[in-house]
């Protein structure tokens, strides 16, 4: 329990803003829905088929009478709790007059905001008159023409719903909307359930003997399919964020709110911040499943693709998406399209694969607390330790080398640990997969010295991450959802092939070496030239090659495991060229911005 | 169409209007894509006017005072499109005001521990605009003294300054750091790299940092020291290893800057009591829920005796984060 500074006044002195206490969609999360309405328009005029959740029945006038009235007492009974956010001050029949639209704003979307709700759907026109098939066989009178023309599947959000929410829902409505239409053309469906969901109205509407007004869309739940769905819908949408629908049993729509699935603490990751991380993937990357292999397989449909079951079968934390490619025998495209498909489901996130030499360090979102239900997932996980002892562990950056050598071990603790590899790396993956960890990566940033003589000429050089335009290091062919493949990115071969400068011969002192050298050391400026070649480092030609061809990659944006990767070099390697050349390179330690908004939300 | 309308239809019922009723709407059309929740007071507003206006003097429905409507709409378009604000005169007596107010998003919770800094020259305050207890706290604003130090010296009660700060915090004035201390551990961000990147970042940085009276630092070595800043670095630490780079630089503004824009961040240390025998009580304030920080604050004592007590203890973990 916090400790209040301030006991004995009340908690709203500290604050003139009312601060979320908690996210349970009674207190206006902003990102649920408030309700879904199905409304139609036909040659019998607009109908509000189904909405729920249905408004409370209001109190009938003969109990109100009933009661002693004490005039200095406040009503507090009509006020519900999210009544002012609510829509239940709208009849049913405003909101069919509203909601129905005319057939022209049909297949656009629809929004429409009354004071502190805002409406979204996507209005569908329904073919008419569909062909019916009428048997040469059967004397009975054609069948009845449907009479409606159009429905809409409307959420009904709070007003200051984000636009990204608002799109989302708007996305479900349409596909909601294509698979009625099409069992509609189909079967007849959608007409059928209205048919129903209009008889129980009437039903309810001419029955009031007891004087006491029930909800009708109570009753058209048990009858009709499509009202249940609706609900489901709702309902899943305010908790999960998933919704898995079968249409007459038969189509499937699934849906997934980026902003209830991607969740850290109380703030989500915005999906425009999502798609361009995953937009910036690279192969050397890796894909960390958040759930179980078996419990995620089960959750896949029956005809879903065979690729999927592949990759999840052989994807591994210690993998990089390269490999994956490899072993599951699918094209890196493919793979990176799959892996951006699981993360945005909340599946999956990107990691960088494990491996002895990575660094972690506590994220600063991480929840640390002794009470937290984590603190007790983590001890029936693994028997013996809790989860506090081992994140004081990674207060300091930390490599997983160190700890399985006591003596490399920064502190005594280490030594007294008794944990071995295949726990601990057990262990660090738990630790990813609930956000508690975030891996440093060493960036490296060209700034020589300025010269002393001349320090106003010295400002006005822009330092060389702005002058170096730089190769784009991107992931081959645009990544974004639903683009197609084309097959002349299908493979990446050898990636020191294509983004290094490996045309540079190794080895002699040759005078094609030195050009190149020359040429690569001409987008600097005459101080930082002759600056950089007085360094004794630079007296060794190869030494020298090895820094002109990795300049590019001194603009601090470039860790050292990318450098790795596309030059095939060593860690060594680069360490030792980062210490001779250190008097013009500066060296810093922190996360890798690209995947760190899987660790911890944007500000 | 790329369009969205905002309205607010008004309805007045009386017997002598035509159809013992009248309807009016003035609206806004704005583009689809933009935002204009800003709007929507001022629809309200206008709407909530020309009511008024109707059963005060018939001004919407007899037809000499209707033609007054389109100069006033025009003079709304241009205006609240320019300026943000406008001023329509109706008639002698009747003037209305309308102004659009940006909304922002709710600021957080100030605690004991944060400390307040101003974002801008704080010489471009007009005082008198803002509340007693803003201008009595002002002063002690300096972007050192913590919340509950400036309670203490301007006298005035902790919750008052709290959200006075809140306020300001809302209006975009100050911004929130935390205390600063030698002993305090920091690290870069990836933001960091920004001050490479970006020329104005460049330039407030190095005229912000730079020590009273001295030549303007140079990039390098800023950008050194901001990367000198690791865990497990303390700021002593830092002043020793690189005292050739923090001659010209004030490494309290140092930091200071780096953490207004985000350019590194502070590592806090949070207790945590990890074995206790059955009979002592609950751990209180040694959960991982209070930092070193708050701890202090609440309840008094320094950083040095705290470390003391809690070094010695060997159930007690400490974390950093």
């Amino acid at each position: 329990m916090m400790l209040n500074p301030s006991d004995g006044l009340p908690d709203d002195r500290k604050s003139l803003y009312p601060q979320s206490q908690s996210s349970a969609y009674k207190c206006g999360d902003k990102t649920s829905p408030i309700s879904v309405i199905l409304v139609s328009s036909g040659s019998r005029g607009n109908k509000l088929l189904f909405r729920y959740p249905y408004q409370k029945v209001a109190e009938c006038p003969s109990s109100l009478s009933a009661k002693q009235r004490n005039p200095y007492v406040l009503n507090t009974s009509g006020d519900e709790l999210d009544d002012q956010d609510g829509d239940s001050r709208f009849s049913d029949i405003v909101l069919s007059t509203i909601l129905a639209t005319k057939s022209d704003m049909c297949g656009k979307k629809f929004e429409l905001k009354i004071d502190n709700v805002r409406f979204v759907g996507h209005p569908t026109l329904l073919q008419h008159p569909p062909i019916i098939q009428v048997s040469k066989t059967d004397p009975s009178p054609k069948r009845e023409m449907p009479t409606m023309i159009l429905f809409n599947v409307v959420f009904a959000l709070r007003a200051n719903a984000d636009p990204s929410v608002i799109s989302c829902m708007h996305n479900l409505s349409r596909r909601i909307a294509i698979a009625l239409q099409h069992e509609e053309r189909r079967c007849q469906y959608l007409t059928r359930e209205a048919k129903l969901m209009l008889a129980v109205q009437e039903e309810i509407t001419t029955t009031e003997t007891d004087g006491s007004p029930q909800s009708p869309f109570r009753q058209i739940l048990p009858k009709c399919k499509l009202a249940r769905d609706l609900k489901e819908a709702y309902d899943s949408l305010c908790t999960t964020g998933v919704v898995r629908l079968h249409i007459n049993d038969w189509l499937e729509v699934s849906f997934c709110l980026p902003h209830k699935i991607h969740r850290i603490g109380d703030t989500y990751i915005p999906p425009e911040a999502l798609e361009r991380s995953l937009k910036a993937i690279r192969p050397y990357h890796a894909l960390l499943l958040l759930e179980n292999e078996k419990t995620l397989l089960s959750q896949l449909p029956l005809d879903c693709s065979p690729a999927l079951i592949r990759l999840i079968k052989t994807c591994s934390a210690v993998k990089n998406l390269q490999q994956l490619a490899q072993d599951a025998d699918l094209a890196l495209l493919q793979i990176f399209q799959i892996a951006a498909h699981l993360v945005y489901w909340g599946k999956a996130i990107i990691i960088y694969p494990l491996c002895e030499n990575n660094v972690y360090m506590l994220s600063p979102h991480a929840n640390i607390c002794l009470y937290s239900p984590l603190a007790e997932q983590f001890a029936r996980q693994f028997p013996g330790h809790d989860l506090p002892s081992m994140l004081a562990k990674f207060s300091l950056p930390v490599s997983l080398a160190e700890f399985r050598n006591p003596l490399e071990a920064p502190t005594q603790e280490f030594a007294a640990l008794l944990v071995n590899q295949a726990q601990l790396i057990q262990m660090v993956v738990w630790m990813l997969q609930r956000r508690l960890l975030i891996q440093l990566h060493t960036y490296v940033c060209l700034l020589v010295p300025p010269s002393e003589d001349e320090p106003g000429l010295r400002d006005e050089d822009p330092p060389l991450a702005a002058r170096v335009g730089g190769r784009s290091l991107s992931t081959p062919s645009a990544l974004s959802f639903g683009s197609p493949t084309s097959s002349d990115d299908m493979t990446l071969t050898s990636p020191s092939m294509e983004n290094s400068s490996a045309e540079l011969l190794t080895g002699g002192d040759s005078p094609l070496n030195k050009r190149m050298t020359e040429t690569l050391l001409a987008s600097l400026s005459e101080h930082e030239r002759q600056f950089i070649l007085n360094i004794p480092a630079a007296q060794n030609p190869e030494d020298l090659r090895m820094f002109a061809r990795l300049l590019h990659y001194f603009r601090g944006h470039h860790h050292l495991e990318e450098i790795m990767y596309n030059e095939n070099m060593r860690r060594s390697q680069l360490k030792t060229l980062f210490d001779k050349f250190r008097s013009v390179l500066v060296v810093t330690n922190h996360e890798d911005p690209i995947i760190s908004i899987f660790q911890s939300p944007m500000d | 169409m790329g369009k969205k309308l905002i309205g607010c239809p008004v309805c007045i019922e009386h017997k002598k209007y035509s159809r013992n009723a009248l309807l009016f709407n003035l609206g806004l059309v704005c583009d689809a894509r933009t935002n204009t929740c800003s709007l929507e007071p001022i629809v309200k507003k206008l709407s909530g006017y020309l009511t008024t206006l109707e059963l005060e003097s018939g001004f919407i429905s007899k037809e000499e005072s209707k033609q007054k409507l389109l100069p006033i709409m025009s003079t709304l378009l241009e205006d609240l499109n320019a300026t943000g604000a406008c001023t329509l005169p109706i008639d002698e007596s009747n003037t209305i005001h309308l102004k659009l107010i940006q909304l922002r998003k709710d600021p957080p919770i100030v605690q004991e521990y944060d400390v307040p800094v101003f974002t801008q020259c704080k010489d471009h305050f007009i005082k008198s605009q803002w509340d007693l207890t803003t201008q009595q706290i002002l002063p002690y604003i300096d972007g050192f003294r913590h919340i509950q130090k400036i309670s203490a010296e301007a006298d005035v009660e902790l919750n008052l300054v709290r959200i006075a700060v809140q306020n300001l915090l809302y209006y975009g004035v100050v911004t929130l750091v935390s205390i600063f201390q030698y002993s305090n551990v920091y690290c870069t961000t990836p933001k960091v790299q920004s001050l490479i990147d970006d020329k104005s970042i460049q330039e407030e940085c190095l005229n912000y940092v730079t020590k009273q009276g001295q030549k303007r630092a140079s990039l390098r070595d800023v950008f050194q020291l901001y990367c000198g800043l690791s865990p497990g670095t303390t700021v002593r630490d830092l002043c020793s290893r690189y005292s050739q780079q923090l001659q010209r630089v004030d490494e309290r503004r140092l930091i200071q800057f780096g953490l207004m824009k985000c350019l590194i961040r502070r590592l806090q240390k949070y207790p945590v009591k990890v074995i206790r025998d059955e009979r002592s009580r609950p751990p209180r304030l040694y959960t991982g829920c209070h930092s070193y920080d708050e701890i202090c604050c609440k309840t008094g004592i320094t950083y040095q005796e705290l470390d003391e007590r809690l070094e010695n203890d060997p159930n007690i973990v400490v974390c950093w984060k």
